[in-house]
């Protein structure tokens, strides 16, 4: 068992009534299957309390969701569905309410191989504002720190509990202005390609001076394999001028 | 003399060869780039609201190609009447045609870098099922990012993830308890409903796609990008060489 500092408070009712007996067994976030919502920003996922309130067949199991701080504060004689335990009033003035009413029939035992058996605390928007619902099952305010346990009430008498579960908190979203877009620098290929073709057209923008600047000079190292002073080869060169000078020339 | 003869034969050849060439690859980086402009991944709206013209070094190829071949047949043209003056135009309308496509090169390599994850994360948080907005590319957003997580069965840029760990414009229409992603995440059957919605709110493994859409971006936009930026400098360097000849050439032409 847990220390009895974690327990319930001292119950105040007459002494041959037992308080609520601890059971061992710690809820906790769903382990068994890998759940990408497993914690959001408003909900988190728990397992169900299988196996466990077996000789409770008549009691309503409750889950009380608690703020962390306020963990050793509650009553667990405090009813469900009263303004003290209502979640429109969570986080404050409530600091704990209590939701998700179930008996033993929900929760057979044992539990099918297979099945996914979780119970998501938060999943009920519609009835998150709605003050007539204190047992909603609405979307968490913050990010927490939350702790959360199951009680098994007969009548409104707490008959069970389990021990509180370790802190759970919940994903607290980044602002997408804060995502930096400057460049990862410039890849390889981006700056061969800039280099090379770099190189290349000043190559080219030098030959091209070169070809203008020794535009009218025959001195150039390759003008002597071509130009050739007969008027022969000048006539072979223009192949399709055969009415040109050549003719006249002669 | 006829070896010499032989020579100007050949170097002619093999310019008229080279000019047939680019003439030829030419019309093949059009042909590409009408390809690439065509948006065939429908990936046009996404690249054009990151401010990341990617799609101008296409648009800069498509004509660079046009006057590649035109450009050519001067050249053929010029080469075999052995026309100084042509040969003259052929080479300084060239030059402005490679500085053309080494911008286009460059322009499409520059880009392609940067499109980071991040740059499209920062984008879809931003503008994807914006409220109210006024903005039509901001529509254009929302359907592309639709169409690409329904056909390629794919969450956010990096996965499901993303929408937790940001908040968004998508996240303040939809309430996280009900909407921890997308509906268009999870996985849907033929009507277009979620074939088990709570599975999808949980995250339960075959209920909703949990790889991100990053891939399915990449990919199209890196074929176009080195399509055009590789092809375009194997162009170059093949018209370097040209150009080299054809100044030889020329400078040889008795007029």
């Amino acid at each position: 068992f847990r220390g009895c500092s974690t327990g319930s408070t001292p119950s105040i009712a007459p002494p041959w009534l037992l308080t609520a007996a601890e059971l061992p067994y710690t809820p906790r976030l769903t382990q068994s299957t890998p759940l990408e919502g497993l914690t959001t920003a408003s909900t988190f996922v728990l397992d169900q309390p299988r196996c466990v309130f077996n000789e409770y067949g008549n009691a309503d199991i409750w889950l009380v969701v608690a703020l962390d701080k306020a963990v050793s504060t509650f009553n667990n004689t405090a009813g469900p569905g009263t303004p003290e335990t209502a979640f429109q009033g969570f986080p404050d003035p409530v600091h704990a309410y209590m939701t998700l009413n179930a008996t033993l029939a929900n929760y057979p035992c044992p539990k099918p191989d297979g099945d996914i058996t979780v119970l998501r605390v938060g999943s009920e928007t519609s009835c998150a504002g709605d003050a007539t619902r204190p047992t909603c099952n609405g979307p968490l305010p913050g990010p927490g720190p939350y702790r959360v346990k199951f009680l098994a009430l007969e009548g409104s008498e707490p008959v069970a509990e389990t021990a509180w579960s370790t802190q759970i908190m919940l994903r607290t979203a980044k602002s997408p202005s804060n995502i930096s877009t400057a460049g990862s620098g410039h890849s390889a290929g981006m700056i061969a390609i800039t280099t090379i073709l770099s190189i290349l057209f000043a190559i080219l923008l030098a030959g091209l001076l070169a070809m203008l600047i020794f535009w009218r000079s025959d001195s150039c190292g390759g003008s002597s394999t071509f130009s050739k002073p007969e008027s022969v080869t000048v006539r072979r060169y223009n192949t399709h001028h055969v009415y040109d000078q050549p003719a006249a020339r002669l | 003399m006829a070896k010499s003869d032989d020579c100007v034969h050949i170097l002619q050849g093999l310019l008229v060869f080279g000019n047939v060439v680019i003439g030829m690859c030419g019309i093949a980086l059009t042909a590409e780039c009408i390809y690439f402009v065509s948006n065939p991944y429908g990936l046009y709206p996404l690249l054009k609201a990151t401010e990341n013209d990617i799609y101008a070094a296409a648009w800069i190829g498509i004509f660079v190609g046009l006057a590649l071949f035109a450009l050519s047949i001067l050249g053929i043209i010029g080469v075999i009447r052995a026309s100084r003056t042509l040969l003259l135009v052929y080479i300084i309308l060239m030059l402005i045609t490679f500085a053309f496509e080494m911008a286009s090169c460059i322009t499409a390599a520059t880009h392609r870098d940067s499109l980071t994850p991040d740059l499209l994360l920062k984008e879809m948080l931003e503008r994807y099922q914006k409220p109210e907005s006024a903005n039509n590319s901001d529509n254009e957003v929302t359907k592309t990012w639709d169409e690409l997580m329904l056909q390629n069965h794919c969450c956010g840029v990096l996965g499901p993830s993303d929408w937790q760990e940001y908040t968004s414009a998508f996240r303040l229409t939809y309430s996280d308890a009900d909407y921890p992603w997308p509906r268009k995440c999870c996985v849907l059957d033929a009507q277009g409903l979620p074939i088990n919605l709570d599975g999808c709110k949980l995250g339960v493994p075959g209920y909703y796609n949990s790889n991100g859409c990053y891939d399915a971006i990449s990919g199209p936009v890196n074929t176009h990008a080195w399509g055009v930026a590789w092809f375009g400098f194997a162009i170059l360097c093949w018209t370097f060489c040209v150009l080299l000849g054809t100044m030889f050439y020329w400078s040889g032409i008795e007029y």
